[in-house]
């Protein structure tokens, strides 16, 4: 079977420096993968070739078995492949509802479309995934808020809900847990463990935090200066002394 | 697209006839009634009808106001401009500084299909806008192609390249420096001469032919931004302004939505700069020179860019201020004589600055801006009693 996402010699150079270093990832369907570094391993440089927002020096792409490199960054979230910001990347004075309808309405009705005289009440599809989305990311009660006074918890949850709401096959989530305080964190995980229950969604996690990876995790990549050191189930990883080398130094994970 | 918008129906269908009419519940009821089309389009054509007579007829207000109908007429015709240009400024967040082209390329076509092909208004109006549809198509995939001042400044080119076009080596077409002078246009359906009086109360209060036929436009325009406000696109523009990189990564082709953004905008200046030609039976070459384009950003900016009727707010103050403000001769404390300033209209562009200066530092939101501030506030005190 193909595998859902699949990198070949992907390589990324930003002048002199190799960002990303022959990087052959597969994702398979229904996977959770984890990818780990230290800072500067070129973790958040994958992800931004992934989705588009880069372009590679050279190898390939491929999503459910079909390059992806020549694709605009909107292309490739139309194929199903859709990425949670390591910021709240949200729209600010919108409100929640918005938001939500703003991903919903391109996974719906398709990047461009000529509706501009339809009223936007009649896109029921579309008011129903934004609704269903709030309501799994539990911000429904916040709808009509306007984005921008929402806690930057409830705006990271917002975050997720708008990758959600795209109604992805394979969602990429850039640190979701990033300048999080302990109880958001804790939140967040159980929201990402939650979404993993309904959903059975395909994941891709770039994370700092251990806990989180290993209580995440079905797989776990590791990068280190732009290419893979290590990968294997949670348990391989935890006792991989290459790993606790590049990653943590030496000190026992 | 909250859940009162949504609902309608439910609230038509229970009427409470036996509610106690305090104002809480009028202006509950008013805000309800508020966000409708059919209120919006309603009270604008109610605006429309009034305006005239208000502005130009009307015993003592319009004594005080010294309002004309020529300028009346004006007004719709930059408003219209105006509300399409706010689509653009406000809603999706780009600065065109090269509007004049679509005003001034519409108004010539308009002008030189007169000349040659038909004076029909209608037909008028319709290749003005065409003109503007087409080249705002292609001006926006040239320009829409950089962000930000890069953008403004292209567009600024490219209408400068018109003037600059406009201004010699097609003066064969548009007569150069002189403008286009001698447009015939033709009257409305063969019979209604724009120019003549509308008989009995619909000349009283409208005025002239034209003055209605514009009128319809306005009604219309403003009928049709509405929902463009109100339609997918209307969210998707605000994305747009508020952030355009996760617009692209929800999936939509941000680039083509701006592309849109940009020809609606050109044809609502396009019906403008049609009905321009109409209005005046001349087109000046000024129409395509660059202060046409800094005039409508200040205009809109000034009335507040981002709502919907902010933008014509603006185009009545500005072009109040350049017609008959600037016509004072003397200015005097009221009811004395005691002269403040000699030659007080000769300093009309200073005073312009000066209120647009004020209103950009006062209320940064324009005049509408004040409107909602006064609103919130009485709906704060009339609402509290509840």
């Amino acid at each position: 079977m193909t595998p859902l996402l699949e990198t070949e010699n992907l390589v990324k150079e930003f002048g002199g420096l190799v960002a990303t270093d022959d990087v052959n990832l597969t994702v398979e369907e229904d996977e959770r993968v984890s990818i780990i570094g230290p800072n500067g391993a070129g973790k958040s440089t994958l992800i931004n070739l992934i989705t588009r927002r880069l372009d590679p020096t050279s190898g390939d792409i491929r999503f459910k078995g079909e390059s992806i490199v020549n694709l605009e960054p909107h292309e490739v979230v139309q194929r199903g492949v859709s990425k949670s910001f390591q910021t709240a990347s949200i729209f600010p004075d919108l409100t929640v509802r918005e938001n939500a309808e703003i991903a919903a309405l391109a996974a719906e009705r398709g990047a461009f479309g000529f509706e501009f005289l339809k009223h936007r009440d009649s896109l029921t599809d579309v008011h129903d995934v934004a609704r269903n989305t709030l309501d799994s990311v539990g911000l429904l009660d916040r709808a009509n808020t306007v984005a921008t006074d929402l806690p930057y918890g409830d705006k990271r949850r917002l975050e997720i809900g708008i990758a959600l709401a795209s109604e992805p096959d394979l969602l990429l989530m850039d640190e979701p847990t990033a300048g999080m305080s302990p109880e958001e964190t804790k939140s967040t995980v159980e929201l990402i463990e939650q979404v993993k229950r309904d959903h059975g969604l395909t994941f891709v996690l770039v994370e700092h935090d251990m806990e989180i990876v290993f209580s995440i995790s079905d797989r776990i990549v590791v990068l280190s200066r732009g290419g893979i050191i290590a990968e294997g189930t949670p348990d391989e990883i935890r006792g991989n002394e290459d790993v606790q080398e590049a990653y943590l130094g030496g000190v026992e994970i | 697209m909250s859940e009162k918008d949504a609902n309608p129906s439910a609230k038509d269908a229970n009427p409470t006839a036996n509610e106690s009419l305090v104002g809480g519940d009028l202006l509950s009821r008013w805000e309800q009634l508020r966000g409708r089309e059919g209120t919006v389009v309603g009270l604008t054509a109610i605006f429309v009808a009034l305006f005239p007579w208000l502005f130009a007829r009307a015993p003592v207000i319009s004594d005080f106001l010294q309002g004309y109908q020529s300028l009346a007429t004006l007004i719709l015709i930059w408003g219209i401009f105006a509300i399409g240009f706010d689509l653009l400024l406000g809603y999706t967040g780009l600065l065109s500084f090269g509007h004049a082209a679509f005003w001034g390329g519409a108004a010539y076509a308009a002008g030189i299909v007169a000349k040659n092909v038909s004076g029909d208004p209608i037909v008028m109006v319709l290749s003005g806008t065409l003109f503007a549809i087409l080249f705002a198509w292609v001006l926006g995939f040239l320009s829409l192609r950089r962000g930000g001042i890069y953008f403004s400044i292209l567009t600024l080119a490219f209408a400068q390249m018109m003037y600059f076009m406009a201004a010699s080596p097609l003066a064969f077409l548009t007569n150069g420096e002189n403008g286009l002078t001698g447009v015939d246009v033709g009257s409305l359906f063969g019979v209604l001469h724009l120019e003549a009086d509308i008989p009995s109360v619909g000349g009283m209060l409208l005025g002239t032919w034209l003055y209605a036929f514009v009128g319809i436009f306005f009604v219309a325009a403003v009928a049709v931004a509405y929902r463009i406000l109100n339609s997918p696109y209307g969210m998707v523009f605000r994305a747009i302004r508020e952030n355009e990189q996760r617009a692209e990564f929800v999936g939509l082709n941000v680039w083509r939505y701006k592309l849109m953004a940009f020809i609606i905008s050109g044809a609502f200046a396009g019906i403008a700069g049609s009905l321009f030609t109409i209005h005046g039976a001349y087109v000046p070459l000024q129409s395509l020179f660059w202060t046409e384009s800094g005039d409508i950003v200040v205009m809109t900016v000034l009335g507040g860019a981002g709502s919907m009727f902010g933008p014509v707010l603006g185009v009545g103050l500005y072009l109040y201020i350049e017609n008959i403000v600037s016509t004072i001769q003397v200015l005097t404390i009221p009811f004395t004589d005691i002269v403040l300033i000699q030659d007080f209209g000769y300093y009309w562009h200073l005073l312009l600055g000066i209120v647009f200066v004020a209103v950009v530092w006062v209320v940064p939101d324009g005049l509408w801006g004040i409107i909602g501030r006064v609103r919130t506030f009485v709906s704060e005190k009339v609402g509290g009693e509840q």
